[in-house]
């Protein structure tokens, strides 16, 4: 049976109907319409539908939509400002061209995310372990881990506007 | 790769979900992390027709600790939490280490260590440190509580000692001997999001003269089908100065102990091999550490 829920999504409010076993990935890109969230393996082993709940990367494919009632859910579309500038973590990934395909890089960036805001000036081996749950098919690794590093730099002396 | 249709409970209390356990027996499943169990339910292995979820229920969650006393970390906490805890670094090294090296960032951060035990894996990482530091765990249920050590809690592979009604709610870590130190670790196909071919921790307890061991905890896991306290490295080792021809021999004794099964991870002769190798690594990083102490 569906029940209506609030989600809030990058500062939104968003209501929708669920079912108890709809799962947050599938709310989101089907029902809230943002598609920038990709389902990739469904079993929580290539973080491609990463989302950050609360601040911490967590996978929207294993997580039921109806448990995030009350949490602050951030997607890729929420990160860019609202003039439409990029974040530093994306514009850093656009620099050292570490999109290829594209379909790892929503989740690969906000894992990156909650990486830096953890710690904004990681090792080489803590970006590698960061990112471990997130799986690129293209094996564009190196660039991801350079971007990931430039993006720590510029934060942590510019801050995020 | 869809669940089946069940019904959604959230409950924000103790009381609240002690009673819906009690109320709706094995029709439920309590949902913690999500991480096995989704995935489980995603497969078809089972289609509960209810889902307690536990994570609104802030008296599960969360990690203190009494100096002389020891610690109490809440069965919902998080993976994340146990890792990133100064005082689970501080005290209790080996479940540090063994909570960093579960899955994924995305999976500690979901995942809890209540769920790690239940789920009862015997490649699971947190049991093999939990089961060293001697921790037991409280089972709840609405006629009250009681205790487990939880070696007496995982009873084999997916299998633990939950009585219809009843919920996993705490681990009690004793507070750590004097002189004594931990270590974690674990051989794998890979470094990362892999599952243990064969995991090992050791808690290891110095007499004051910073050379002989006083007591000794060797527990190995994903080697039998639940964590395997060795008897004999003990036997060897305590009450001994510590050397390098009795770790070698401890080393072969544990590995003599392991009961492994050879599957797609790894050879029954492959663990065997590198059990020994684990004993000889930890054994040695365990007594350097406590001498530190």
């Amino acid at each position: 049976m569906k029940q209506l829920i609030e989600l809030t999504i990058n500062n939104r409010v968003y209501e929708v109907p669920v079912s108890p076993k709809d799962l947050l990935a599938d709310v989101i890109r089907d029902k809230v319409g943002l598609t920038g969230t990709k389902k990739g393996c469904g079993q929580g082993d290539c973080g491609a539908c990463t989302v950050l709940i609360d601040g911490n990367p967590v996978l929207s494919c294993l997580t039921l939509a109806i448990a995030c009632q009350g949490r602050k859910i951030t997607t890729i579309e929420g990160l860019v400002a609202e003039d439409g500038q990029l974040h530093p973590i994306q514009q850093a990934y656009v620099d050292h061209g570490a999109v290829q395909c594209g379909f790892c890089t929503p989740g690969m960036i906000l894992t990156s995310k909650a990486l830096l805001d953890r710690n904004p000036k990681p090792s080489e081996e803590e970006i590698k372990r960061g990112i471990s749950g997130n799986i690129c098919r293209c094996t564009g690794y190196k660039k991801i881990v350079e971007a990931i590093f430039a993006a720590g730099e510029t934060i942590s002396t510019e801050g995020v506007k | 790769m869809y669940l089946n249709n069940f019904e959604y409970f959230a409950p924000e209390t103790p009381g609240e979900a002690l009673d819906l356990v009690a109320r709706m027996g094995n029709k439920a499943k309590v949902l913690a992390g999500g991480t096995d169990l989704l995935i489980m339910m995603k497969e078809k292995m089972i289609q509960p027709e209810y889902l307690i979820d536990i994570n609104n229920v802030k008296e599960f969650k969360g990690i203190s600790y009494e100096p002389g006393k020891g610690a109490v970390i809440g069965a919902a906490t998080k993976i994340s939490e146990v890792e990133h805890s100064p005082v689970i670094r501080d005290k209790y090294f080996a479940l540090h280490q063994a909570a960093g090296e579960l899955g994924s960032a995305q999976v500690r951060a979901m995942a809890t260590i209540g769920g790690n035990s239940c789920h009862a894996s015997p490649a699971a990482e947190t049991p093999t440190p939990l089961v060293a530091f001697g921790a037991k765990i409280v089972i709840s249920s609405v006629s009250g509580d009681r205790e487990l050590p939880l070696e007496e809690f995982i009873l084999g592979n997916r299998k633990n000692a939950l009585a219809e009604g009843e919920l996993l709610t705490q681990f009690i870590l004793p507070e750590p001997a004097p002189k004594s130190a931990s270590r974690y670790w674990y051989i794998g196909l890979r470094d990362a999001m892999e599952i243990d071919a064969v995991n090992m921790a050791v808690n290891m307890v110095l007499e004051n003269d910073g050379r002989t061991v006083k007591d000794l905890r060797l527990v190995m896991g994903s080697v039998s089908p639940r964590p395997l306290v060795s008897v004999e490295v003990p036997g060897i080792l305590v009450g001994k100065e510590f050397n390098s021809e009795l770790v070698e021999k401890a080393a072969q004794a544990a590995a003599g102990e392991a009961k492994p099964i050879s599957d797609i991870r790894a050879s029954a002769e492959y663990r065997r091999e590198v059990t020994a190798v684990l004993a000889r690594r930890l054994l040695q990083q365990a007594f350097d550490a406590a001498r530190e102490v």
